[in-house]
Parts: structure tokens; C-alpha cells; sequence
């Protein structure tokens, strides 16, 4: 259906602001068991953030430790063994324990439900035993690294990880083996949600572009996730009995370890990146008050993803042994993962066109985002390209090259949701000016973190080595003076986000004037989403029309570009101006 | 909220109940198909026995799929997330072997 | 509604049908996951059986193909058994729907005592892969030679006795050499894959357990039969994947017998 607006700016007053009810999901319980035994979406969400943010500052410091050995040529702090444990905690830590339950796990579990309008999850216990099954496994990791940790990278490659190294890799792998049941069960709770529980009107066409990206990231963790589960039982049997089937001594094939391996760790990528994006959509939209340029492109490239991510995971074996043919044909199945993203880029970069951007903490996330996610995609077509991948696989700018993408993308799309959906989340208000501090220091921080680590990439340093010649130490520094900028900005939020708790000036329902229905009800939300059941009459960014999915008008928007908002006034970019195409609704 | 428009004389026939002489018949196929398979192996078939092994093991699996799975009633939802599993699976096994087949090995 | 009475629709389902349609669903997503699981290991065992076909022929015929059959056909019965405890739940014939139930689960038993049964003879015949498998054809081989290659009957295993036979005039880069490895990677397969179905069974026999003891205490009224179907679902998929184990690893030596021996 399309609305043709005519002369009339608004279409619905305003509603008025819900009036908050005596017991939201916070305060309807205070107990530790109504904590660790609840079953509503909203508070297992914040159970996953409460343990994200232990685990991303556990990973945080293990980076810390490889940074400062880096400082100098012979290892600044520790011995090899040591900082080979190190990295290796570095990155089970970040990408099994963070990255990848992330966005899902959190905005996900928390958001889902809410956007669609829907009262909880599909399986709501289902939900709740995730969490459990995650600690347990997280449990599991903790447990190998405290006893001496892992030394075998986080990819465990066989005949080492099976029948060499002498560190802690059973637990290790049967720690990533459980956490991978948690991030199947978040899937297929959420992809069961999108399919089944959306509320009247909320048809496909009008899903929110988030909720899109979270069922391709869902499918994903459905198709993949078991593969590497198989693998890992595979090697743990091997690792135990002492023989197995990647075992060369008998005819087996560690290469093929490696094909199983990364038909699921390269599509977990896909599933850090994707929600990100999807954040992202939303967020830009909002914070540049216009409709999203292209939604079915939007849309659909997060399936495309989906679907191609699966079919270019040998690009990370160019140099193992594969065969020359099956070589050139991952080369070109990679290049072609890069279109659906950089659909998403410029469908983003022409929603940015003409807006009236507002600077507020998530869209200066978000344009960081912007920028570092198109130098990490970029840089990805080099190492995409089978000649230069020779030159530059196992370096450092392979490292700095998924930074980009995993930090630089999904780290800032973590933190852009964080702040956006913070007001609705605790129904406060963090500080302005100190989350805009945060967001440009993260973003300077980053930079200087990882282009030095591109330099040294090219010019043939190697990942995972402890050592470097001496002439690589300039780099190096630069390098972890920009981790130490970094770390900073990633402590900020967690003072200025804790102290709204207490201080922070009381949230409104709708404190970004954005158009979702996770914003109709009033902050934080009452037990079940919604005072009544919604019932959704237009698409899910409305913004040029300034309507909400309910179809109501939205609220003036916050900071100084409001006089500027184009769903208040005529002008040229005004709803009656020559931008009046944006108001087609879509769906 | 009402119950869904099925012709209803109790809220246990929301859905077709099955046929239980129709589901026998569908066992005895089945189990046919697997004597039938382990017969064939002791028969000369030389390298074509695992293609045939392989179809009989299809054939059952649609029917057990079909009829005792209750595809044939299954929501799109569900015909999808089928076709997708063994599209994938297709997908794996075909670059898995493009790297297999074309891959250079000393010969042994 | 009447199913309200009983407690069943959960608050967060608008009715019973999206809310038998969500459990459904969950679970045949579920079972997308098992297939991609076992999909792993099939890819392996199919990269394997294409480089070493003369070894998993030769380790296939050894296995016990008569256990495997029985079992073929419990699994099979009590996928029948399975679909008329659905039946008997839409019904809401409670006697019929435990019965059916119980002979599910004892047919699914059965498939494990065999399964039992089977460990234990190849234990005992110490067909395993490792120190057991190595000890046991060294002493075939020296056998072999003892008794100057006639029908000796010694004391290795008759596998370990093939295996040393046929490998006792014939060098490494013979086609019909058999690689005492690959034969060894063949048991990896089929201990793992075999374990791993196993596993599954053992949790599909927990869940109809818990399906009868849901009956008994009157949990499963018609308006619920769904619990039983989605617990059949996995059953069936745990039945279906078995249906594949059983041509792979036992019947891998078809040919190869007419042709070869």
C-alpha cells in the first residue's frame, strides 16, 4: 500500500505520553530468584548484557597483555608460552563469549519480541536455559584458562590441537562445543518468534530492518553452528581416544579439519556483522530523521549474506593445501559476499542524503561505524584476491583487516544499540556529553590501534608471533598506544551508563521521536511490552511522514537539528517539498 | 479467538488424524525398502552399490518425512527449513569436493 | 475456549493454533540443526570412503551386519508405534497413547541392547582403532608367518587374520593393498557416527519417558498433542538418520565382496 501525503505535514497528533505503570519489568521483582529463574525476554536480556560486559572486558584485558608484549621486539612482558595463551584467550574470550551471542543475545532477546509486537519470545524457557547453557560453557573456558589456559589460537587447528600441544584444549573445546548449543537455542527461539508471533499487521514488508537482520543472522547460527559442533566433537574424540580422523599418521586429512571448521567460523562472521547492521538501519534512520533508502535492498542483502556467506570459507585455507581450482573458485564465491554489504553501505550513505542529522552518542557510533566497517570491507577484497593473499595471508593486516569489520564494525554497532536503546532498556537518560566523548575517543582509538597493524601486515609481520624485528617497533608502538586510547573510551561507558542509573534524568517513552513499536510503550516496559496488543498500519520508518507503526505522530525529536526536522515542516526537504517521493510507505 | 475454521466435531481433529492402516502400509514399505537393501548387497553390484544403497535410503526417508513427519501437512515454514537443510548440505558437500576432487595427491 | 480449562495455551500465544504451530516449527528448526550436525561427519566419512574405498569395504565386512538389521527394523517398528501414539493423543485415547508410547520405548531400548551387544563383541574381537587394533594385527601377522600362510588357526581375530593375509605378498603402492589406517579411520567413523546416534537415541528414549509419565498424570489432553508429535518429530529424524548410518557403514562392503574376494 503506498500513503500519498498532500498538504497536511502531520498525519496523527501526537499521543500522549503513556502514563508509566506502577510495576515494569525492573521493579516487578527484586529478589535473585526472580532474577536467575525469569522466563521474560527483557530481564534474560539483561542477564546476557550483565555477563557480556564481564566477558568483554576479560577478553579486553587478555588483549591488553598481547598489546604490551608487542611494546618490544624480544616480548616486552611475557614468555612465548605465555603470550601464545594470551592471544588464544584473547580471541576464544571476544569471539565465542562475546561477538557472537552480542547483539542477538542481548538487543535480540530484549528487542525482538518488543519490535514486533509480540508479548515474549516463542520459548521463553527455552530462552532462559540459553543463558544458563552459555554460563555453563563460558564456565568451561574459564575453567582452561585459569588452569593454564589454551595455546593452539582460537581456530584449534589438528595435529596440534589434537596430539601436540600440551595445554588445556579439551575443556577449552568442549567450553566452545556448549556455548555453541546457546547460540542455536537463541536462533531458533528468535526465528520461530519472527515467523509465528507478529502481531496484526506487522507483515513481512513491514518488519523493521533489524528484525531482518537478526532472522538472517538466526539462520545462520541454525545451519552453522551444528557443523562446527560435529568438528569439535570430532576433534575432542581425537584429542582423548588419541585417534581420530584428522589424524595424518593414519590417512587423515588435517585440511579437512579445516573445511569443517570454517564452514561454520566463517559464516560466524556473518553472525557478528549482520545484527550489527541491522542496528544500524535502525538507528541511522532515526538519528537522520528519513526513511531508509532501499528497504527490500536492505532487506534482502541481510538473506543474500546469509546465504553466499556460506559458500566462501575456504578463503581462509588458500595457503593450506587446498587445491589450485577449488582456490580460484572461493576467490570469486568471496568477491561476491562483498555485494550484499555494500548494497547495505550505500543504501545507508543515501539515507544520510539530505537529512537532518542529529549527533547525538548512537549516530556517532553509527557513522564510525560507517567508516571503519567500509575500510575493513575493502581491505577484505584484498585478502579475497588469491595473489595477494599469498603475500599477506597470516599477517598482521589480516588481524587489522577483521578488526576493522569485528571492532570497528560490530563492537561500535554493539555500543550504538547500547545507546540507543538504553533509555527504553532502564527508562534513564545517560550523559550527552560524556557518551559523545566515549564514541569519538573509541573511534580515534581504533584507528590508531589498527593502521599501524596494516602497515605492519604489508610490510610481512605474522600474526600470532611473539617476536619481531626491530625495525617493526615503531608500528608496534603506535599500535598499542592507540589500544591504550581504546581502552579508555571503553571504560567511559561503563561509568557514565552505571551512574544514569542513579542520577540519569528519568527517560521518556520515546526519548529519539523513532517510529518502532518498541517505543510505543513507556520506559522501562511494563511485564508484557504492551498495555494493549498493537496492531501495526504502516512501515517500520515513517519518518519523512512522521508517523510511528501505530500510525500515530511522533514526538518532537531531542537536540538542536529538531527545528530542522523535516517531518514539522514544509521546506525542500520537507514532506511537501521535492523530497514528498521518501513519504511512500513501504509494505 | 476461535478455533480455526477445520470442520470440527472436537478440538482433537484441528488437524487430519492419520489413517492407521495407511500408516501401516507406509511401515511395510519402509521396512521392505531396508531388507531389500541389505538383500542387494550380497548381490554382484560392483561400484553402483552405494548409489542404489543411497536411493533406497532416500526413498525411505521421504516417505518417513512425508507421512509420518507430517510434511504433507506441514506449513511452508516447515517445507522451507527441510529444502533448506539439504540445500546447505548440497552446498557443503560441493565445495568440500571441489578442494576433494581436483586436489593434488601423491599417489599411493 | 475449552483448552483454557486445562491451562495449556501459554500467556504469550494469542491461541492454541499459533501456539501448536510455534512448537512445530521450533522443532523441525531443531531438526535442521541435526541434520547439519550429522552432515558434518557425513562429509567426512564421504571425503574418506572416496580416497580409501578398498579399506572401508574391507573394515565394512567385518562389522555385524545382522545386529545392524534387527536394529533397522526396531528403529522403523518404533517409528509406527511413534505416529499411533500421535494418533491416540489427537484422540485423547490416554490408555492406547501410553501403550503406544511404552512400545516406542521398548523397541527404542531394544535398538540400544543391540547397539550394546555390538560394542561388546568388537571390543572383544578387538576391532578398535589405536593400541588394540595395532597389538591384534601384529599378532596376526606374526601368525601369518609362523604357520607359513595355510589355514592357521591361531589366536589373532579373523579380521586381524584377513587384514595380515591379504596384505602379506603386496607393497604399500599395490591398489589392493589395504592400509591397516584407513582401516582404523573406517573404525573412527564408525564408532563416532554409531556413538553419536546413539546419543540421540538415548536422549529420544529420556523424552518419551517423559512423555508417558505426562500422560499418566493427565498433562496431555487432545488440545496438547502436540508435545507428543514434536517428540515424534525427532524420534522420526533419529529413525531417518539411521536409515543412511545403516548403507554407509555396514553395507560399504557390498560390492567390493562380489568384485574383490
Amino acid at each position: 500500500m503506498s500513503i500519498i501525503v498532500h498538504d497536511e505535514p502531520r498525519v496523527g497528533p501526537v499521543p500522549p505520553e503513556p502514563t508509566p505503570p506502577a510495576k515494569n519489568y525492573l521493579n516487578v521483582a527484586h529478589t535473585a530468584a526472580s532474577w536467575l529463574f525469569t522466563v521474560d525476554h527483557k530481564r534474560i536480556g539483561i542477564l546476557y548484557l550483565v555477563s557480556l560486559t564481564f566477558f568483554f572486558t576479560v577478553g579486553g584485558l587478555a588483549a591488553g597483555l598481547v598489546r604490551l608484549n608487542l611494546l618490544a621486539p624480544d616480548g616486552a612482558i611475557m614468555t612465548e608460552d605465555a603470550y601464545n595463551r594470551s592471544f588464544t584467550a584473547h580471541g576464544v574470550v571476544m569471539l565465542f563469549l562475546f561477538l557472537i551471542p552480542s547483539i542477538p543475545a542481548v538487543f535480540g532477546n530484549f528487542f525482538v519480541p518488543m519490535m514486533i509486537g509480540a508479548k515474549d519470545l516463542a520459548f521463553p524457557k527455552l530462552n532462559l536455559a540459553s543463558w544458563y547453557v552459555y554460563m555453563v560453557g563460558s564456565g568451561f573456558l574459564v575453567w582452561s584458562v585459569l588452569a593454564g589456559g589454551v595455546d593452539t589460537g582460537w581456530t584449534l587447528y589438528p595435529p596440534y590441537s589434537s596430539r601436540y600441544s600440551t595445554s588445556n584444549v579439551t575443556p577449552g573445546v568442549f567450553g566452545v562445543f556448549i556455548t555453541g548449543f546457546s547460540s542455536i537455542m537463541t536462533g531458533l527461539n528468535i526465528m520461530v518468534t519472527v515467523h509465528k508471533m507478529r502481531c496484526p499487521g506487522m507483515t513481512w514488508g513491514r518488519l523493521p530492518l533489524f528484525i531482518w537482520s537478526m532472522y538472517a543472522t538466526s539462520f545462520i547460527q541454525l545451519l552453522g553452528t551444528p557443523v562446527v559442533a560435529i568438528t569439535l566433537v570430532l576433534l575432542m574424540v581425537e584429542r582423548v581416544a588419541g585417534i581420530g580422523i584428522f589424524d595424518p599418521t593414519i590417512g587423515g586429512d588435517p585440511v579437512l579439519y579445516q573445511h569443517l571448521f570454517w564452514f561454520y567460523s566463517h559464516p560466524a562472521v556473518y553472525i557478528m556483522i549482520v545484527p550489527g547492521m541491522g542496528v544500524i538501519s535502525e538507528v541511522i534512520t532515526c538519528f537522520a530523521r528519513k526513511n531508509i533508502f532501499g528497504y527490500k535492498a536492505v532487506a534482502w542483502s541481510s538473506v543474500g549474506i546469509a546465504v553466499v556467506g556460506f559458500m566462501v570459507w575456504a578463503h581462509h585455507m588458500f595457503v593450506a593445501g587446498i587445491a589450485y581450482y577449488s582456490a580460484i573458485l572461493f576467490s570469486f564465491l568471496t568477491m561476491l559476499v562483498a555485494v550484499p554489504s555494500a548494497i547495505k553501505v550505500f543504501n545507508w550513505v543515501a539515507t544520510l542524503y539530505r537529512g537532518s542529522i542529529t549527533f547525538q552518542a548512537p549516530m556517532l557510533f553509527v557513522l564510525a561505524f560507517l567508516v571503519l566497517f567500509t575500510v575493513g570491507g575493502v581491505t577484505g577484497l584484498f585478502l579475497a584476491t588469491l595473489g595477494t593473499d599469498i603475500h599477506l595471508h597470516d599477517t598482521y593486516f589480516v588481524v587489522a583487516h577483521f578488526h576493522f569489520v569485528m571492532v570497528g564494525g560490530m563492537v561500535l554497532a554493539y555500543l550504538a544499540a547500547l545507546h540507543y536503546w538504553w533509555p527504553k532498556m532502564t527508562g534513564r537518560m545517560y550523559s550527552d556529553f560524556w557518551s559523545r566523548a566515549s564514541a569519538t575517543i573509541i573511534f580515534v582509538g581504533f584507528f590508531l590501534t589498527f593502521v599501524p597493524q596494516f602497515v605492519l601486515g604489508y610490510h610481512g609481520m605474522p600474526r600470532r608471533y611473539p617476536n619481531y624485528p626491530p625495525e617493526f617497533q615503531v608500528y608496534n608502538v603506535l599500535s598499542t598506544a592507540g589500544a591504550s586510547v581504546l581502552g579508555f573510551g571503553y571504560l567511559l561507558p561503563g561509568f557514565y551508563l552505571t551512574l544514569s542509573l542513579f542520577f540519569g534524568e528519568k527517560a521518556s517513552a520515546n526519548p529519539w521521536s523513532a517510529t518502532g513499536l518498541e517505543w510505543v510503550s513507556s520506559s522501562p516496559p511494563p511485564v508484557f511490552n504492551f498495555d494493549r496488543n498493537p496492531v501495526v498500519v504502516c512501515g517500520p520508518y515513517e519518518y519523512a511522514i512522521g508517523v510511528d507503526q501505530l500510525g500515530r505522530g511522533l514526538p518532537e525529536p531531542p537536540g538542536p537539528g529538531s527545528a530542522d526536522d523535516p517531518a514539522s515542516h514544509d521546506g525542500p526537504t520537507g514532506p511537501a517539498g521535492p523530497m514528498q517521493k521518501e513519504t511512500h510507505v513501504v509494505g | 479467538m476461535h478455533t480455526p475454521e477445520h470442520k470440527t466435531d472436537g478440538p482433537s481433529t484441528m488437524h487430519d488424524v492419520d489413517n492407521p492402516a495407511a500408516m501401516f502400509v507406509v511401515y511395510l514399505v519402509v521396512l521392505g525398502l531396508a531388507v531389500a537393501n541389505i538383500l542387494l548387497s550380497t548381490t554382484p553390484l560392483g561400484k553402483s552399490a552405494i548409489y542404489i544403497q543411497l536411493g533406497i535410503a532416500s526413498v525411505q526417508a521421504v516417505l518417513v518425512a512425508y507421512y509420518w513427519m507430517h510434511m504433507r501437512r506441514g506449513d511452508t515454514a516447515v517445507t522451507l527449513s527441510a529444502f533448506c537443510s539439504l540445500f546447505f548440505i548440497g552446498i557443503f558437500y560441493l565445495l568440500v569436493f571441489s578442494d576433494i576432487w581436483t586436489r593434488w595427491r601423491m599417489a599411493m | 475456549m475449552s483448552a483454557n480449562h486445562h491451562g495449556v495455551l501459554k500467556h504469550h500465544f494469542d491461541n492454541l493454533e499459533q501456539q501448536h504451530a510455534a512448537e512445530r516449527l521450533g522443532m523441525w528448526f531443531f531438526l535442521v540443526t541435526e541434520v547439519l550436525f550429522f552432515g558434518g561427519v557425513f562429509v567426512a566419512y564421504t571425503v574418506y570412503r572416496y580416497w580409501y574405498p578398498n579399506e572401508f569395504a574391507f573394515a565394512s565386512s567385518h562389522l555385524l551386519l545382522w545386529v545392524a538389521g534387527i536394529n533397522t527394523g526396531l528403529l522403523i517398528t518404533s517409528s509406527l508405534t511413534m505416529t499411533l501414539a500421535i494418533r491416540a493423543a489427537q484422540l485423547g485415547d490416554r490408555r492406547a497413547l501410553i501403550r503406544h508410547l511404552l512400545a516406542t520405548f521398548a523397541l527404542g531400548a531394544g535398538f540400544m541392547g543391540f547397539k550394546a551387544f555390538e560394542y561388546y563383541t568388537d571390543i572383544h574381537e578387538r576391532f578398535v582403532p589405536g593400541e588394540m587394533f595395532r597389538q591384534e594385527l601384529a599378532k596376526a601377522e606374526l601368525e601369518l608367518h609362523a604357520g607359513h600362510g595355510g589355514d592357521h588357526h591361531g589366536t589373532a581375530q579373523h579380521w586381524a587374520v584377513d587384514l595380515a593375509k591379504n596384505n602379506a605378498d603386496k607393497s604399500h603402492t599395490d591398489p589392493a593393498y589395504i592400509g591397516p589406517g584407513r582401516v582404523q579411520l573406517f573404525l573412527c567413523f564408525y564408532y563416532t557416527m554409531t556413538g553419536i546416534h546413539g546419543i540421540h537415541i538415548l536422549v529420544g528414549l529420556g523424552c518419551i519417558l517423559w512423555l508417558v509419565q505426562q500422560a499418566a498424570t493427565g498433562k496431555i489432553p487432545p488440545e496438547n498433542y502436540s508435545t507428543v508429535e514434536v517428540v515424534s518429530l525427532y524420534w522420526h529424524l533419529v529413525d531417518m538418520i539411521w536409515l543412511f548410518l545403516m548403507p554407509l557403514l555396514y553395507l560399504a562392503g557390498a560390492g567390493a565382496h562380489a568384485a574383490g574376494h
